[in-house]
């Protein structure tokens, strides 16, 4: 039965390319944030001010 | 304190994943055909009847695109195999060990169900449901069912490219139509004379053979595939008309789809009388370049008719 495999740390290069992927994540997810919100207001439209209070 | 530069160095740290670049995750999502994608589900919002507001067309685009991106990734991860053996993938993200499969399969099925859900949820259900289905038409019964079990694969996969356009009208009307319809069959008849022309042109029999994929010039020959390529293209030109009869374009479009299909059906008839020698190659290589302008012709002569206010014909049938 072979032995599991140690852990293995991530090289400088392998940080730098995690640290690029993290923050094209970030500006993706903050993104969609942004254009869920958008998108939110514009199919509300003029319902809001117009609704039956 | 210990020195953990030897650990960095360790060859087995590739094992473990997380060594793709953000490139890398680009290259998983086959940006070429997702702009195809964006274009002609463009054209598909553009040509529905009814309006939408720029906004949500926008993000209709988004999620299609990503969707697109998403069947992308999703092939790569199972096809990775078939490409470690091809030259002309050889060098995709998962054959060169940057991206895991299993990583693949993650990023293909979260921007999947995201793509989805977010179509669905911000314009309509038909809308989200026609990507689903693309999705699930292109992975499981194209890459992993029919694309190594018949010669007629690339038809098959053709049909998940026509469905863009269908899913940008289905985003306007939130229903499947006639004339959505007939831009699907467009694309749809379009791809296989498009794909077997390079097929010939670039001589990749060798490396679909090697992998063990059916191409139809691998399985039936080149003569058989010139035959093929000839139908298609004649096929194409009376479908390219269907917009017409629909009354979703009018007489520009008309002009310029007749004058392009001549061009088109010459071309293939060169393609098919011309079998061996440079002048075959060159004729493969002559339609396989003409048939990109072509789709592209097709779909911005329908755009420029929206966008001109150019009224379309009175519907014949439909």
């Amino acid at each position: 039965m072979s032995a599991p495999l140690p852990p293995q740390p991530f090289g400088p290069e392998d940080l730098a390319r995690r640290r690029r992927r993290a923050i094209v994540m970030a500006l993706v997810l903050g993104g969609l944030v942004a254009l869920f919100f958008v998108t939110t207001i514009v199919r509300l439209g003029g319902n809001v001010a117009l609704r039956s209070l | 304190m210990s020195d953990i530069s030897t650990d960095i160095a360790s060859p087995t740290a590739a094992a473990y994943g997380g060594q793709g670049a953000v490139g890398d995750y680009v290259a998983l999502l086959k940006p070429r055909v997702m702009s195809l994608s964006i274009f002609t589900a463009l054209v598909g919002i553009a040509a529905a009847p009814g309006t939408l507001h720029p906004w949500l067309a926008a993000m209709a685009l988004i999620a299609i695109a990503v969707g697109a991106g998403a069947c992308g990734a999703l092939n790569m991860w199972y096809d990775a195999d078939i490409d470690a053996v091809m030259r002309r993938t050889l060098s995709r993200p998962v054959p060169r060990g940057r991206i895991l499969p299993g990583e693949a399969l993650g990023f293909g099925a979260t921007l999947a169900v995201g793509s989805v859900l977010a179509l669905g949820l911000m314009l309509n259900v038909v809308a989200g449901a026609l990507l689903a289905f693309t999705i699930f038409f292109y992975i499981v019964i194209y890459t992993v069912w029919l694309k190594r079990a018949t010669p007629q694969n690339i038809v098959i996969g053709g049909a998940a490219g026509a469905f863009p356009p269908m899913i940008g009208w289905a985003a306007v009307t939130g229903s499947v139509d006639l004339g959505s319809i007939a831009l699907f069959l467009i694309i749809f008849n379009w791809t296989p004379p498009h794909f077997w022309a390079l097929a010939l042109w670039r001589n990749v029999n060798a490396d679909y053979a090697r992998a063990g994929i059916p191409m139809l010039p691998v399985v039936a020959g080149p003569r058989e595939t010139r035959r093929q390529i000839l139908i298609y293209s004649l096929l194409l030109a009376p479908v390219t008309l269907l917009p017409s009869l629909l009354g979703v374009t009018g007489l520009v479009y008309t002009m310029v789809a007749v004058a392009l299909d001549l061009v088109f059906i010459a071309c293939a008839v060169r393609v098919f009388r011309l079998s061996d020698g440079p002048a075959a190659e060159k004729a493969c290589r002559g339609l396989f370049s003409f048939s990109i302008v072509w789709l592209f012709l097709i779909f911005a002569t329908i755009l420029a008719e929206r966008l001109l206010g150019l009224v379309p014909f009175q519907p014949v049938i439909g």
